[in-house]
């Protein structure tokens, strides 16, 4: 396993108390595959990436395992964290504008990574720099190497940040929501570029994205997180094909689909829970149709064939059904 | 066929731009062009990727902004040559909702009085009946009335995105043109809101001009669909027809770029020409997988009956890429999916 984290809570101090933002999330990612977490605002997907890189405020405490290639990180001290992590993990980042410096050209930032892990000189550094942009498929690498942040477009500055990535040769490369801010055409590419690296450096993939379209064409393994917790875990096909957990089953009904036609969408009532006062039990069960009293105790993730675990006393769903 | 409640006549907007000292130095070809109708009671979506000029049309639409050439008639009746009383007056026929609810808000005024605003404005309401007006819009749109006495910050962003339809259907209007009205939101806040501007669309019969990126958005609430690159109309046709069977390279790729269709390949390479120097010939050649020497030249003109297309190849395109039948999840997916469905709600 490349990355394990076991039992993983974060609570976040704040003026109106105690904000548990990640309540027990247990995972797995192994090297050449991707797993996706899906999830909506606030359900703590981010939140667990940054745990991962060891970015987490200093108003947050961080309990359970975090294992990077077998060895305990939640255990040490952030500075530490960090330096240890070392060139393993490499994350991009949603809006590559606010991660890239505007002072420094493309080529000036990759090659600057590059001196920093693999010692090389400044003349040599540039080189390689302008070779992983053109890895990245950015056209005419030479000149844009040259260029500044604000000259490129917002699907080159994502390609940027994968050269930077890159340029660490990861062991585990996280993208939190990195095409969300892309025109579709450019998203396509950017994604079929990530496959293409992780097929080609054997890296491991987590891909944190809220749409479940983006999951099924590009995920092996999915997390699905809601108010903190996982609801459902499963290998991607199974997912789709059988889902097990009535806020994946919402999900998949509230995302308009093209295949859709003009027909009503599944509405999930309601809103996420305040997790300053979150419901006891189930977090999910003031907005599940299949609600019952027994849904107030918390449900464990469970099995329900192998690789697919649900958090829900009414699974497998099909006796709902049934019922 | 009856005249249609909206009308656009080759509108063009171009931005100037002009260097630190002032100088004219090229312009934004933002709108170029472009003529649509939209008939009484029906649901027009414009798409398009950022800065094809989608948002600029709806301005124009409303005349927030003045066209460089170009008319906007609605019900017959060209806005731009209403005197700016008469135009104030025409206001009230004509709404816009904004992606951003946080945005269009103010938050100094009560939800009750952001309501109440434009009844006054247009003097619709005797004041006497204020309340009860601002609390029959308030159900209306899936709120309790006792919102009214609420500031917006109380509000998710959900009930916000439906205080502001609240306001935008006080005064009663004939259209409405949302612009990304739905994209800020989350998936089941975003189900919600498209289902009630469904419901809304259908029971009090709007004529509706959808702004969005997103097609399956579109897919679920449009009766015909614009596609927009660069400035112009590429594709314009019947919803169904569109989908089924899109007739221009861009709308294809458009389609094939939507994520779950299981198409990992992407449709097409490189960014968007920049709108201040727009390609030669068909704007889409530089990266249309089917180009030929006339596509480098030739403008292509909108053709075709019900259903145009701005292509010289279009009858000689390979078939587009089916869209899947069958969800993997099937029947019992759908028998899972059937309880999500509100109390009450005719679905």
């Amino acid at each position: 396993m490349v990355l394990e984290l076991r039992d993983l809570a974060i609570t976040f101090r704040t003026d109106r108390g105690p904000l548990r933002a990640v309540d027990g999330v247990s995972l797995a990612v192994e090297a050449g595959r991707t797993l996706a977490i899906v999830g909506e605002s606030g359900c703590g997907k981010s939140v667990t990436a940054l745990a991962t890189m060891g970015l987490l405020p200093p108003n947050a405490r961080l309990s359970g395992s975090i294992r990077l290639r077998g060895r305990e990180m939640a255990t040490l001290a952030q500075p530490e964290w960090r330096r240890r992590r070392g060139r393993e993990i490499a994350m991009i980042f949603q809006e590559p504008m606010t991660s890239l410096n505007p002072a420094f050209t493309a080529g000036e930032q990759v090659a600057e990574v590059l001196r920093l892990h693999e010692r090389l000189g400044e003349r040599a550094a540039f080189d390689r720099a302008v070779a992983l942009l053109d890895r990245v498929r950015i056209p005419d690498a030479a000149r844009r190497a040259r260029q500044y942040p604000h000259q490129l477009s917002g699907g080159m500055r994502q390609r940027v940040m994968i050269a930077m990535a890159l340029a660490c040769r990861p062991r585990l490369l996280i993208a939190d929501e990195p095409t969300t801010a892309l025109d579709v055409t450019v998203q396509a590419q950017i994604l079929a570029l990530l496959d293409e690296l992780k097929r080609e450096t054997g890296t491991a993939v987590v891909l944190i994205t809220h749409d479940l379209g983006v999951v099924a064409d590009h995920a092996d393994d999915v997390v699905v997180m809601y108010a903190g917790r996982v609801a459902e875990r499963a290998p991607a096909a199974r997912l789709f094909a059988r889902p097990e957990h009535p806020y994946t089953v919402g999900l998949l009904g509230a995302a308009p689909r093209i295949e859709g036609g003009p027909t009503r969408l599944a509405s999930i009532e309601g809103t996420v829970p305040d997790l300053l006062h979150p419901p006891e039990g189930c977090r999910f069960a003031p907005r599940c149709p299949f609600r019952g009293a027994d849904c107030t105790r918390q449900p464990p993730l469970s099995e329900v064939e192998p690789g697919h675990a649900t958090a829900c006393w009414r699974a497998p769903l099909d006796r709902v059904l049934a019922a | 066929m009856t005249a249609p409640l909206l009308e656009l006549r080759d509108l063009r907007k171009h931005f100037p731009l002009r260097d630190a000292i002032g100088r004219r130095r090229g312009a934004v070809r933002a709108v170029d062009g472009v003529s649509l109708a939209v008939p009484r009671g029906t649901v027009l979506a414009i798409v398009g990727e950022s800065g094809c000029g989608k948002s600029t049309l709806g301005r124009l639409a409303l005349r927030l902004i003045e066209p460089d050439a170009g008319s906007v008639l609605f019900e017959g009746e060209d806005l731009r040559a209403l005197s700016p009383a008469a135009l104030r007056a025409r206001r009230r026929d004509m709404q816009l909702i904004f992606q951003d609810p946080f945005a269009s808000l103010d938050p100094r005024m009560t939800v009750g009085a952001a309501i109440a605003e434009p009844l006054r404005l247009h003097r619709i309401t005797p004041r006497a009946g204020e309340a009860a007006r601002v609390a029959e819009l308030l159900e209306r749109v899936g709120l309790r009335p006792e919102a009214a006495r609420r500031w917006p910050h109380e509000f998710s962003g959900g009930q916000r995105q439906r205080i502001a339809i609240a306001r935008a259907l006080a005064s009663g209007p004939r259209l409405v043109i949302g612009d990304e009205p739905v994209s800020a939101l989350d998936v089941s806040v975003q189900a919600q809101v498209v289902n009630l501007l469904a419901d809304l669309i259908r029971d009090l019969g709007l004529t509706f001009v959808l702004i969005s990126h997103d097609l399956g958005v579109v897919r679920h609430i449009a009766d015909r669909v614009a596609v927009m690159y660069l400035g112009s109309l590429v594709e314009e046709g019947p919803a169904d027809a569109l989908f089924a069977a899109p007739r221009h390279p861009y709308t294809r790729a458009l389609l094939a770029a939507v994520p779950g269709r299981g198409i990992k390949a992407p449709p097409i390479e490189g960014d968007v020409p920049s709108p201040i120097a727009p390609p030669a010939g068909c704007r889409f050649h530089t990266r249309c997988p089917h180009a030929e020497a006339i596509c480098r030249t030739e403008p292509p003109a909108l053709t075709g009956g019900a259903h145009l297309a701005a292509c010289h190849l279009q009858d000689r395109l390979p078939p587009a890429p089916p869209l899947r039948e069958a969800e993997p999840g099937g029947d019992r997916l759908r028998r899972l999916q059937s309880f999500f469905q509100p109390a009450g709600s005719d679905a």
